[in-house]
């Protein structure tokens, strides 16, 4: 196998994971943690398919750059969200918060 | 030379793996965030073999030094206990759910990586960091501001989401 194919590997793995943990957890916390999985997995095809294929090599560079940025701001709003959510519903399982209501 | 690689991915790909695995099924979560940060230093490792210097010290830096925290202050902010919602039993319809979840995009995309992938080089590229900065100040300058702005609109939505009283009953 050529290591294109490893890297990427690599990554499709972490996105099945982070897919299997989103559904599997119970808590918003734990949902977050697989959702940046699935991220760092998106980050690493994304260099993989810039660094060793002929394609543009700093625009993939830049790109996993942004979607680094991007999660960070993701992290910060859902942190916001999930302590609102937590104080008003006295807990953070999403069974009982999608119910939308107390 | 080149087996040193091939132990250096392995390496990696081991920490991620395992990382990832205690991130997505540990019953704590704290000890789920510690398989996080594992699988963000694996894949900062895997950035290094790639030739992707700077992308792996921004991971270091952003993912390790910045979000892992916050995904510390949420664990501590929802008095996340070893045995709360996470230790829980779940209905067998979950378990299936999850499997499925994760069987589909595997097979269709591990089909489509081993058979139709072209075989890509067998160095990576050597980008210097000058060539990034010129990047980032030329074609993709609108790009590095925007993200400042997300970046500034999601930190001032935070703050006025959790300043407001939202659910505080007077």
């Amino acid at each position: 196998m050529s290591p294109l194919q490893l890297y990427q590997l690599v990554a499709l793995l972490l996105l099945c994971v982070g897919l299997y943990g989103f559904i599997w957890r119970r808590s918003l916390v734990g949902m977050l943690i697989c959702l940046e999985l699935m991220l760092n997995g998106a980050g690493l095809s994304i260099v993989a398919a810039c660094q060793l294929t002929p394609a543009n090599a700093v625009l993939g560079q830049l790109g996993t750059l942004l979607v680094m940025g991007l999660a960070a701001a993701e992290a910060t709003l859902v942190l916001a969200i999930v302590y609102v959510v937590t104080r008003r519903f006295k807990t953070s399982e999403s069974i009982i918060v999608s119910e939308l209501k107390r | 030379m080149e087996f040193v690689a091939k132990l250096a991915f392995w390496f990696y790909t081991l920490i991620v793996v395992g990382g990832a695995f205690m991130a997505a099924t540990d019953a704590s979560l704290v000890r789920s965030l510690v398989g996080l940060v594992a699988t963000m230093f694996g894949v900062a490792g895997l950035y290094m073999l790639m030739d992707a210097t700077f992308i792996a010290f921004m991971q270091i830096l952003i993912y390790v030094g910045g979000v892992s925290v916050l995904i510390f202050f949420a664990i501590m902010l929802t008095r996340a206990a070893p045995t709360g919602d996470e230790a829980m039993h779940r209905p067998l319809r979950k378990r299936i759910n999850a499997l499925f979840s994760m069987l589909v995009p595997a097979l269709v995309l591990s089909v489509a990586i081993v058979q139709h992938l072209p075989n890509g080089n067998k160095l990576p590229k050597d980008v210097p960091l000058a060539e990034l900065g010129k990047g980032l100040m030329g074609p993709y300058l609108l790009n590095f501001e925007l993200i400042s702005v997300v970046l500034f609109v999601a930190m001032a939505g935070a703050v006025m989401l959790a300043w407001r009283q939202w659910g505080i009953k007077k």
